[in-house]
């Protein structure tokens, strides 16, 4: 779990950590699918395996299945693959891969969403809790960190596709198998419109405060 | 701060982690929605519902049918899911289908549960909510519009 403490001693972090956030971007986009030897088992999907067949045809789940039935058994199916992709990204933050993002991030929060890097901790736990995310925006604010207008910004900012990674990895999973794109396309479309929806609200907020000027 | 140890017990924590949010987010959403798209089917509303909201979903590039994603996704991202896998299995979407409304599905995700969890732990008064349900619902439009020109 991400500490709900926005503010965290700036040692250096060590290069290990960016390798972990680099081969953990490598492991979900797919990028060594197919690949033999060594690097072919750093693929999601290769190590996500697969379910036996019966009969040589079809896995437990079968074919033609409708209603509740067919929705457990699908759910069920997709359990091995959510435990397998937050498991790898608990691994990844435990060798600082997030911290690395987020060391990475800073200088560019400002220009791309107005907020200081002092939100930079709170910016990525918010892609992996939205509820982490959420409070530790409050104890920002609170603590003088940020001022009213930014803490909108970071609300925007979180509020379209919340606890963006987590909800992707554990839910976004379900539809892998049908997606004809790499499995982190939709992600980086998602991530782009998040930052465009913050500018949206900076937009707003700049014409209400016009507005109240006049 | 890291030894192997430590990542063994990470890996551990995070299937643990994985396991809860499988069996009491994603399925028993995912149960719900395919009882939802069975509903639907079985009483003939989808056909319906089809046809009556082609016109707005072909703006994406997606069936009509595929507004019942949107409104599934609007109270759970694991709803939306499900919904779309649903309707996949019918074979009323498509592999390209179901890469475009990928985002979608997100970027509009659970606006009915976010409201409390983040704007109100945030601290956001109410009277900028409008604004930030309608910069969700903009992203989820634009994203399946990025979707449908660029990638598919």
């Amino acid at each position: 779990m991400p500490s709900t403490r926005p503010n965290s001693p700036d040692g250096a972090l060590p290069w290990s950590a960016y390798v972990a956030l680099i081969v953990t971007i490598l492991f979900f986009s797919g990028a060594f699918s197919g690949v033999h030897g060594i690097l072919g088992c750093l693929d999601f999907t290769a190590l996500s395996g697969s379910f036996g067949k019966i009969a040589g045809e079809f896995t437990f789940v079968g074919r033609g299945g409708t209603g509740a039935r067919y929705g457990f058994l699908f759910a069920l199916s997709l359990v091995p693959g959510i435990m397998l992709a937050l498991a790898v990204v608990e691994v990844a933050e435990r060798l600082q891969a997030l911290r690395a993002a987020q060391r990475l991030l800073t200088p560019l929060m400002r220009p791309l969403l107005g907020l200081p890097g002092a939100a930079g901790l709170a910016l990525i736990s918010s892609l992996q809790s939205s509820d982490a995310g959420a409070a530790m925006t409050r104890t920002l604010y609170d603590e003088g960190l940020i001022s009213e207008k930014e803490k909108l910004l970071f609300a925007a900012f979180q509020f379209s596709s919340a606890s963006s990674i987590t909800v992707y990895l554990s839910m976004g999973v379900a539809l892998f198998p049908f997606l004809s794109v790499s499995h982190l396309i939709p992600l980086g479309v998602i991530l782009f419109y998040k930052v465009v929806g913050t500018n949206l609200m900076r937009l707003y907020l700049h014409l209400l405060q016009r507005k109240n000027n006049v | 701060m890291s030894s192997q140890g430590n990542l063994y017990a990470a890996f551990v924590e995070g299937s643990i982690k994985g396991w809860k949010v499988a069996t009491q987010n994603m399925l028993p959403n995912v149960v719900l929605a395919f009882v939802f798209i069975q509903m639907l089917q079985l009483s003939g509303l989808l056909d319906s519902i089809g046809e009556y909201c082609a016109p707005l979903m072909n703006l994406f590039g997606l069936p009509g049918e595929a507004i019942t994603v949107l409104i599934s996704t609007w109270f759970s991202a694991g709803g939306g899911v499900g919904a779309a896998a649903g309707l996949y299995t019918h074979g009323i979407m498509s592999s390209r289908d179901i890469t475009i409304i990928m985002p979608g599905i997100f970027l509009m995700g659970a606006q009915i549960q976010y409201a409390g969890r983040i704007l109100g732990v945030a601290g956001v008064p109410s009277k900028h909510y409008p604004i930030l349900y309608a910069i969700g619902l903009f992203n989820a439009a634009m994203g399946m519009l990025t979707m449908k020109w660029f990638f598919v």
